[in-house]
């Protein structure tokens, strides 16, 4: 790793942007964008780790003595990919349902529709 | 050798499940009966339990799995209650996608147990994730759907920590074999990297664990699932975040994080389960407070500290799964889970839900010599001194309180409906080892489960805590505790999980 514009430094930057929206936005869509961009980040800091710049890459054959970047990082993100790329499709379905029945993304709106529903359910 | 074929064999039957159709709720049992095949192997001493490196590859590369004391504890819990849910469920209507989604949560749970290795943890507890995700929003509620959708946001964001750590772990060390890192570790003592990584991993088991400022998903989401869904995520999947935590505490020891969120979680969670007058709503709760006992145990570091969380962990899955399948009950029974309309309505529940009641109260309060004593005696058999007594006093007076307000349900009068044969059958295998828990106590740790604990001091301590518990917890039955319910939103729980990463950096750089 060299210089302050390394791929692990914008990652951790790319985590707080994320991390802000997440918080600080209340609509729904917002906040699944924002996982995705702190999934994403993580992924970038797992590819750029171990990572020299001008090393060749980990495919074979390899040229004798040329240095080849760590391949087991590079392996394993595959994983992470597919993972954070089903959570946000769940996550996205999840949304639909309750778009559906409150028709609103914002979340606290939802938050005290859901507690109006328990208050009518007690009721009645 | 069998290692790896236990948890691909559950996946494989939930598929099973799901091409099978009419006649997927057997494949539940199947799991059973394998699981059971393998325990009784495992007594007999058999050789198939030796650790092995998935894919034939060396150290760095090949996935490690192992078999230990640890596996062997969770492995058991699990294997019981999979056993009571499949016959909980066996007269319930319900599609082949809810048996294969209950298959792959207890494969994972057995492949979670063997793993030796950060990035398989992390693909693991993703996928626990992703079954209980949409196990809890099964019946497609809107308050279901946004509980899930909430534990979603957390975990996600939990893993994405866990799995930062696990880089920078990977960058220093070169493997994510847990075993490399504790050599690294070991040679690069206080290296500012070690703190940073272990403050990550930490947070990111810590939103799976159910430990206060991070698992705020807990109480909705442990609520509102349908029953017998609330016994297996109560009392299973919460321990593997406990059990992801047991592993780090075991390359690097992480006494003080562990000792304050114990404690802080045990306490909060005691004072909400009191406040709260939703049945599930109090078991949820309470599972946090349990919680709290097992990280403090933890924190004592040493094996036979271990043994006593092991054998709490254990005792603490059974018992809240029968609290959870019995109170499941007393409301399909009376129609709602408010505690003063199930108290108005008590004549209507079956009497095996209100002994299976009596059973788990009885069980979790650590009223003498049920599991839950058994269970606080092998805790407090792991050293500590005054101040450990006086912590776990205060936990069990809080437990205490709270299950005072379900008391009234209690009565043994004969109900006016008998219980269903299959959900009778899940409350009595819940209830037997609840009840039975010294013998399977002793044959499962051995010589290792200290038996000085258990002095006539123990006997008065507990009884002591339960009679002050039951005194404070009238007391407040005439004044409504009202604690903060915002903190609970989506919004909080974020930062809060933030705020108790910053926390756990701070104490570990600190000590």
């Amino acid at each position: 790793m060299s210089g302050a514009l390394n791929g692990f430094n914008v990652a951790i930057a790319l985590l707080g942007i994320g991390f802000l929206i997440l918080a600080l936005r209340r609509d729904l869509i917002m906040k699944l964008l924002a996982l995705g961009l702190i999934n994403s980040s993580t992924i970038l800091a797992l590819v750029s780790v171990r990572f020299s710049s001008g090393a060749a890459i980990p495919i074979l054959p390899v040229r004798e003595g040329a240095i080849v970047s760590d391949p087991l990082p590079q392996a394993v993100v595959l994983s992470a990919i597919v993972i954070n790329f089903a959570i946000l499709a769940l996550a996205l379905v999840f949304v639909m349902l309750l778009v559906e029945r409150y028709h609103t993304t914002d979340s606290e709106r939802i938050e005290r529709e859901i507690a109006a529903d328990e208050r009518r359910k007690e009721e009645g | 050798m069998i290692l790896p074929i236990i948890p691909l064999l559950h996946i494989f039957l939930g598929f099973l499940a799901l091409a099978w159709g009419r006649s997927a709720r057997a494949t539940l049992i199947a799991g059973f009966l394998f699981d059971a095949g393998a325990i009784g192997a495992y007594f007999a001493g058999s050789t198939w339990f030796e650790p092995i490196l998935v894919g034939g590859w060396g150290v760095p590369i090949g996935i490690a799995l192992s078999f230990d004391r640890v596996s062997l504890a969770f492995f058991i819990l699990a294997a019981g209650l999979e056993l009571a849910v499949a016959v909980y469920v066996w007269s319930e209507k319900r599609r082949p996608y809810f048996f294969m989604l209950l298959n792959v949560l207890f494969g994972s749970t057995y492949a979670l147990v063997f793993a030796q290795d950060l990035f398989n943890i992390y693909v693991i507890l993703e996928l626990l994730t992703l079954t209980s995700f949409l196990l809890v929003a099964y019946e497609r509620r809107a308050r279901q759907v946004w509980a899930s959708l909430k534990y979603l946001l957390f975990a996600s964001f939990g893993m994405s920590l866990f799995l930062l750590g696990a880089t920078i772990a990977y960058g220093y060390t070169g493997s994510f074999n847990l075993n490399d890192i504790q050599t690294s570790v070991a040679a690069s003592s206080g290296a500012p990297w070690v703190g940073l990584a272990f403050a990550l991993l930490f947070a990111g088991a810590a939103v799976k664990a159910g430990i206060f400022t991070f698992s705020l998903w807990l109480p909705a989401a442990h609520s509102t699932a349908s029953t017998a869904i609330s016994a297996v995520l109560s009392g299973l999947v919460i321990k593997m975040g406990v059990v992801v935590l047991i592993r780090l505490h075991s390359v690097l020891r992480l006494d003080l994080p562990l000792l304050v969120l114990g404690a802080v979680t045990g306490i909060i969670g005691a004072a909400y389960a009191i406040a709260s007058l939703d049945v599930k709503r109090m078991l949820a709760f309470s599972t946090l407070s349990q919680i709290g006992y097992l990280l403090v145990g933890l924190s004592l570091g040493g094996e036979a500290a271990l043994t006593g969380v092991l054998a709490y962990a254990v005792a603490h899955g059974w018992f809240k799964g029968l609290l959870f399948l019995s109170a499941g009950e007393c409301t399909r029974a009376v129609g709602s889970t408010n505690i003063p309309d199930l108290i108005n309505a008590r004549a209507r529940i079956p009497l095996a839900a209100r002994l299976g009641l009596l059973v788990g109260i009885l069980g979790i309060i650590g009223m003498p010599p049920l599991a839950g004593y058994i269970a606080k005696g092998a805790l407090i058999g792991g050293g500590g001194g005054w101040s450990l007594h006086a912590l776990f006093a205060v936990i069990g007076i809080g437990s205490a309180a709270a299950f005072v307000k379900l008391f009234p349900l209690l009565s043994l009068r004969a109900g006016a409906r008998a219980e269903t044969p299959s959900r009778l059958a899940a409350l009595s295998a819940l209830a037997l080892p609840v009840i039975l828990f010294l013998p399977i106590a002793r044959g499962l740790f051995g010589n290792a489960l200290p038996r000085s604990a258990w002095s006539g001091a123990l006997v008065w301590e507990s009884i002591g805590a339960i009679g002050i518990g039951l005194l404070l917890g009238r007391y407040l039955s005439r004044r409504p505790l009202r604690l903060p319910q915002r903190i609970f939103q989506a919004e909080a729980g974020v930062v809060s999980i933030l705020a108790g990463f910053l926390a756990v950096y701070l104490l570990l750089t600190a000590a």
